[in-house]
């Protein structure tokens, strides 16, 4: 009788573990975004298509043809259970500046120029092995000119952040000239918001 | 001079796909743990802070690993153990017009973060699992999928 009872509670938890198992086997969890705000997912298959809206909510998928399932909550301590190694490797999302230029040249505005420490702080915090560094320029000038300009802009900034011990091998440079205006104008008005380097620290 | 031409085709055909491979970087490693990973033209190169990412390459990772990258257009993409994920598609070219960002996950779990091309073009973003695929809508989110096995005919 006793060892009855012992085959029934093995089966039980057999039969609990499995369920847990397949539950877990294909699933696709919403989370609020790092600024609070919650979009969606959309999970499509051949058997059909499901939106999870609520955060912390899930639709699990047993196959291809399987419909995707009615969405359902999950709790915090099941979501680090199988997701924990993944949200730990997550990186900080980027950290973005803008520094804006004098008109025609390459010399910063002094507001911009307090933003550097802040930025070599970044750089040091994050340890970043990838920052990106893109000039810009307002529509005085010839397409070529301002080109040049946004290149000497954005080389700028990259050889002060060398020069205060920001390895160089780490810095990608580019110039988008009067192309990718912050505010459109027309043909030779100048702008001071579209005078500006964009720096990027990942 | 036919055989000239050969040559001429032959030399430009090279260089097509030279430049194919030394394309933009689509993202770069952020972080990194145990068996960490990326799969380049049947290379396998294993994982560092700063290691650039290619469209094509597969980030892969074994029992004890996890991989973080961040990408052109500020999506976050980490994977956990026992995991594989291949980069079909990155295009971020905004003022062009040009954006694209295709994944395909074949194993593992992984916690994705829309960036830019999420806010200026959430259609083309595609998540793909074996199982179902994903539209994002601006958003977070996590995915764990089961490897599926050949079967046998």
């Amino acid at each position: 009788m006793k060892r009855l009872g012992i085959v029934f509670v093995c089966g039980v938890l057999l039969f609990f573990l499995n369920s847990c198992a397949a539950r877990q086997k294909n699933l696709f969890v919403l989370l609020a975004d790092p600024d609070g705000k919650v979009g969606q997912i959309i999970v499509t298959n051949q058997g059909g298509s499901q939106v999870v809206a609520k955060p912390m909510h899930a639709t699990e998928v047993k196959d291809a043809k399987a419909p995707p399932t009615e969405p359902f909550p999950m709790e915090k301590s099941e979501i680090d259970k199988i997701f924990g190694a993944a949200l730990a490797a997550q990186p900080d999302p980027p950290a973005h500046y803008t520094l804006y230029f004098r008109t025609g040249s390459t010399d910063l505005i002094a507001d911009s120029e307090k933003l550097l420490p802040e930025i070599l702080a970044m750089i040091e915090a994050r340890k970043s092995t990838d920052i990106s560094i893109v000039g810009h320029t307002d529509r005085v000038g010839t397409t070529q000119q301002n080109y040049r300009l946004g290149l000497d802009r954005a080389g700028g900034v990259r050889q002060i952040l060398v020069s205060k011990g920001v390895d160089p091998s780490i810095i990608e440079v580019d110039s988008h000239g009067e192309d990718n205006p912050l505010i459109k104008t027309e043909d030779e008005v100048p702008e001071p918001r579209n005078r500006r380097v964009e720096v990027t620290v990942r | 001079m036919r055989y000239l031409l050969a040559m001429i085709c032959a030399f430009s055909l090279s260089c097509a796909s030279f430049t194919a491979a030394s394309d933009v970087p689509a993202g770069s490693v952020k972080t990194f743990k145990g068996m960490a990973s990326i799969v380049r033209q049947g290379g396998i190169v294993s994982a560092k802070s700063g290691e650039k990412i290619f469209k094509g390459d597969i980030l892969r990772t074994g029992a004890d690993g996890s991989l973080g990258v961040i990408f052109k257009d500020d999506s976050v993409l980490s994977l956990g153990p026992n995991s594989e994920l291949v980069i079909d598609d990155f295009l971020f070219s905004p003022a062009e017009g040009k954006l694209s960002f295709v994944t395909r996950m074949l194993k593992g779990t992984a916690a994705y973060l829309s960036g830019m091309i999420g806010k200026l073009a959430p259609q083309s973003i595609r998540f793909e699992t074996p199982v179902a695929s994903v539209g994002i809508r601006g958003t977070r989110f996590l995915a764990k999928v089961e490897e599926v096995k050949e079967s046998v005919k």
